[in-house]
Order: structure tokens, then C-alpha cells, then sequence
């Protein structure tokens, strides 16, 4: 999972069905440099499915790729990114 | 997922026959403004899509990529690897609405 | 798998039930002339290992849901081997 930094939320007025209902955050990741120097995360941002109520500020661990469809199992989703902790404390030397 | 915005179609005659009837969209991603943080800005990319919620020129969607694009029920059994799964009506970033489809 | 270096670790109380009693390291993937590769990842481990530790993670996911015994877990980075000193 990569590590990302809650920056905002995302809603639509249409979605497919197999969707209706959640909650999407927008997320930056971190590099390794941005986690060393305690900066501001400086990745490319994208969207995330969230289930945890993950708020602006709030560093999170992010599933992607076919894991993200992991939780909803057996049911299949089309979903690329799922958040699927909040972190409390990030230590990196 | 990523956020994009509709800014075209493709037609294809010759194509495999699975995508018979299947909309195909052209979208530029869209990222949020790194500076700032107060804009949505063009990546200068394009994609081509499967759209399964109706999107048409001009709207922001949101879009799945890799295996996951085939997991919508229209797309099961398509050779697709990027989809159209929503049609976004607000982005906020840092409390500020920096995007709404109604103006 | 790849090759990668532990360069620290997160905590957290809000997580997928699958998670839960798993350590939670932070680990930067290498090339094999031992240069970041990517974006650091969170990775489980339940062998130990340290910080600085050069360390094997595995990207298969269906094999870290059999580790942590859950047919619905998200994760899919974990350490499966802590390479030897030279």
C-alpha cells in the first residue's frame, strides 16, 4: 500500500450502480523524501474509495490495483484504489 | 481512479466483436493544481474509455484503470482496461469547492 | 519480489479487521543496484524485521491473504525474507 495524505473529497451526480452510495477522497501520495523531511506529500493525486471516514490532513494507507476489490469479496467491484487504513504515526529515520 | 474530462469519442469499424455497441470516449486526466491546490489542471494525456454511465462532451469523469476496468458488469468479458464509472458533480480540496458541474 | 529497505514503521487504530495485530513497516522497494525504486510502501511483516533492514517484500496478493488467513484483505505487500549481512 502507499502512503497518501487526505487533501479533499469528491461527489457525482451519476455513478455506476455497482458504486451508489460511497464516499471518494482525493489523496497525494508520499515519496520517500516527502516521509524523510516531514514535508508535504508531493505525488501525483488520486481518487479514493473510502470507508473509513478519512478527513483532510489525515495520512493514509492506500490498496491499489485488484486488492482494492479485496474487502467487498465475493462481490467483484470496479474500483482501483481503496483506503484501507488510517494511520495514527508514521516513524521514518 | 483518477478525474478526467470528456473531450471526444472514437469510432472504430474494425474492432473485436465483443466491443460491438460499446460507447468509446477520449478523456485528458485532470490533476489537482500542485502549486495551489485551488484548480484542477490538464495533464496533456489522453485516454480512450469505456463509458457505462452516459458521459457526453465536456463532463468531468471519473475513471478506473488496470484489471479493475473490467469488473463493471456491462465490461465483464471486454478486452478494456480503462473505464468511465462516474460523472463527478463536486471536487473539494481543503474545504474549498474547486470544481462543480453546475457552474 | 523485490529487494527493499525498511526505513520505518506507522501505527493505526482505524484499519480494514483484517489488519488487526499486524505490524505495519514502511519499506522503500530497491533496484538491484540498491536505488529507490517507486514510492515507499506500507508492508506487514511477522518475521521482525528491523529498521535499515535490506529485506525480500512480495507483491502476491492472494499469498498475503493465505498468511493472514482472510479471504477479504486489502493488503498485499509483505516481508518474506530479511536478507543476510554481507
Amino acid at each position: 500500500m502507499r502512503i497518501a495524505e487526505v487533501i479533499g473529497t469528491v461527489t457525482l451526480s451519476r455513478c455506476h450502480p455497482m458504486l451508489a452510495g460511497y464516499r471518494w477522497i482525493i489523496g497525494v501520495p508520499y515519496s520517500l523524501k516527502a516521509l524523510k523531511t516531514k514535508t508535504a506529500p508531493d505525488g501525483e493525486d488520486f481518487v479514493i474509495l473510502d470507508e473509513l471516514g478519512a478527513g483532510n490532513g489525515h495520512q493514509i494507507g492506500v490498496s491499489e490495483g485488484g486488492e482494492a476489490v479485496m474487502p467487498f469479496y465475493p462481490e467483484r467491484k470496479p474500483l482501483d484504489a481503496y483506503c484501507a487504513c488510517i494511520l495514527d504515526a508514521i516513524e521514518v529515520k | 481512479m483518477f478525474l478526467a474530462r470528456v473531450t471526444g469519442s472514437v469510432v472504430a469499424t474494425q474492432k473485436v466483436k465483443s466491443m460491438i455497441g460499446h460507447k468509446l470516449l477520449t478523456v485528458e486526466p485532470l490533476r489537482v493544481d500542485p502549486a495551489k491546490r485551488d484548480s484542477l489542471v490538464g495533464t496533456g494525456r489522453t485516454f480512450v474509455c469505456v463509458d457505462t454511465v452516459g458521459a457526453g462532451e465536456g463532463e468531468m469523469v471519473l475513471i478506473v484503470q488496470g484489471s479493475s476496468a473490467r469488473m463493471a458488469s456491462e465490461v465483464e468479458k471486454l478486452p478494456v482496461d480503462a473505464t468511465i464509472i462516474g460523472i463527478v458533480d463536486t471536487v473539494n480540496v481543503e474545504n474549498k469547492t474547486i470544481f462543480s458541474a453546475n457552474g | 519480489m523485490q529487494l527493499a529497505i525498511i526505513v520505518g514503521h506507522a501505527t493505526a487504530t482505524v484499519k480494514h479487521p483484517s489488519m488487526t495485530g499486524w505490524k505495519l513497516l514502511i519499506a522503500q522497494p530497491l533496484t538491484m543496484d540498491e536505488k529507490p525504486d517507486g514510492e515507499p510502501q506500507l508492508v506487514i511483516d511477522n518475521l521482525g524485521a528491523g529498521l535499515d533492514a535490506r529485506v525480500l517484500i512480495c507483491n502476491d496478493g492472494a499469498g498475503t491473504r493465505k498468511l493472514m488467513d482472510s479471504k477479504n484483505s486489502p493488503v498485499r505487500w509483505f516481508v518474506m525474507g530479511i536478507c543476510d549481512d554481507r
